[in-house]
């Protein structure tokens, strides 16, 4: 690994949690040796685990569930915390930094999103090319309002264009909405499903973002790797293949953000 | 400039003849060309030629944002991909082969173990598996296995050796595959492509 990328990594870190401590987030730092609950495993596969003491521990693998454990084990003074560090996933090293809010309004999710995008725009000499979203919430309302099968589900998550249009037929609104371009999409729902509360929230992040300038696209099949996320979920590019940003909502009342700090196009 | 991954071999032969059939002379040409080169790019558009299991890698990791790949190479393995279109040709299916008078069987060879240890688990059938790279009719041949799993086209192959299918497990077709984050950042160019050949 080259000295200046791992001298840019900590100066970014360093940068970041910096920001984060003058908007008022506690930063958290733990031991990344940690007590694993079985339970976990669904969403956490790549998780160390062994056993110490007849109590399963694990190496930390996600901050985000680190984090949740943290609060859920302590009483906090705090709602929103940030942190930087390594994680480790299957043999591989990867350095995450972030914030999770717990019980945040409309307005401190984008707040921190907006907080977000302008440090690290201000961090590189390339523009946001896209923010992509979506909410599950959103297929629930198409399957509710046509009176669909949950198969279709699986269809949707992986994009199966051709299987779609033979179970529901080339007219189908589904069906037109997944063969339009995904830039398109949001036009789309929102002609069908406009005074949605999960919609106006998506709109709402549309119109606070405008100043970035970038490529606004919801898609129905967008989903997180991370299968923990069940609500509104984001991931902003730059001109680069891997997201810099992911984050979304989790635990029905929880809202984190990633920065990619291995391959998002910022080192 | 957008990265399809191609199938060498028969699944190659069939795509171009698939594009002649749309009138696509632009990148027949170029692709038809005899090279030992591993790619070629045609205006906005880089071919690159693989074998059949590594183009879901390829798009897998965003090396390449779109792939052509037969579907048996996808229900066999589990990739982070999105599966977008069956496209018309590739057509073959799964089967269960063997001995024209074999009995019972608790003895399988193939190349395929996730698609035939799913089979007989949903058949509830108590069957070994063997996997084997190649070839696979030889295992019931020389005693190896009672029977095997394999792809079956014309049913030649089966039947120069003696053999006959017993039961058609499930079609197999060419699909259209996408790297999940290319399809948003190069999502002008994929959607281009992908309405010049049909797919939209």
């Amino acid at each position: 690994m080259e000295n200046t990328l791992i001298i840019n990594r900590l100066k970014l870190a360093q940068d970041y949690t910096a920001l984060l401590d003058h908007e008022n987030y506690q930063l958290v730092d733990m031991n990344m040796v940690e007590p694993f609950y079985i339970e976990d495993k669904e969403h956490h596969p790549s998780t160390i685990i062994f056993e110490r003491n007849e109590q399963l521990m694990s190496i930390r693998s996600d901050w985000t569930r680190s984090l949740l454990n943290y609060n859920e084990n302590y009483q906090l003074n705090h709602r929103h915390f940030g942190y930087f560090g390594p994680v480790v996933r299957g043999y591989e090293t990867f350095y995450q930094a972030g914030v999770e809010l717990y019980g945040p309004g409309e307005e401190d999710i984008l707040k921190s999103i907006d907080m977000h995008l302008s440090f690290f725009q201000s961090k590189t000499a390339d523009r946001y090319r896209a923010i992509v979203v979506n909410n599950d919430e959103l297929l629930d309302l198409y399957i509710e309002k046509y009176n669909l099968d949950s198969n279709i589900k699986e269809l949707i998550y992986e994009k199966n264009i051709s299987e779609i249009r033979k179970v529901l037929g080339e007219e189908h609104p589904l069906t037109v909405l997944m063969t339009a371009k995904v830039s398109d999409q949001i036009e789309i729902i929102n002609n069908e499903f406009e005074n949605s509360e999960v919609l106006g929230f998506i709109n709402h992040l549309k119109s606070y973002l405008e100043d970035y300038n970038m490529k606004f696209i919801l898609d129905l099949s967008f989903r997180s790797p991370q299968s923990y996320y069940n609500g509104f979920y984001f991931q902003v590019f730059l001109n680069h293949d891997y997201p810099l940003l992911s984050g979304g909502e989790y635990n029905s009342n929880a809202f984190g953000i990633a920065v990619n700090l291995s391959n998002g196009g910022l080192l | 400039m957008i990265t399809v991954a191609l199938t060498k071999g028969r699944l190659f032969k069939d795509f171009t003849a698939y594009l002649e059939d749309n009138d696509l002379p632009q990148y027949i040409k170029p692709l038809s060309e005899e090279t030992r080169s591993l790619y070629t790019v045609v205006d906005n558009v880089k071919f690159i030629f693989a074998k059949g299991p590594d183009v879901p890698t390829y798009v897998e990791s965003g090396v390449a944002d779109i792939g052509i790949v037969g579907s048996d190479i996808i229900v066999e393995d589990v990739f982070n991909i999105l599966n977008v279109s069956q496209l018309p040709f590739g057509d073959c299916h799964f089967s269960v082969a063997g001995l024209p008078e074999q009995g019972e069987l608790k003895t399988i060879a193939t190349k395929y173990t996730n698609v035939a240890s799913k089979y007989f688990r949903e058949k509830k059938m108590d069957v070994s598996l063997v996997h084997l790279n190649g070839s696979v009719e030889l295992a019931p041949l020389l005693g190896l296995t009672d029977g095997i799993v394999d792809i079956v086209q014309t049913g030649n192959t089966l039947k120069d050796n003696g053999l006959i299918e017993y039961e058609k497990i499930m079609d197999i077709h060419a699909r259209l595959i996408a790297n999940k984050r290319t399809f948003y950042t190069k999502e002008d160019e994929i959607y281009k492509f992908l309405t010049e050949i049909g797919v939209f």
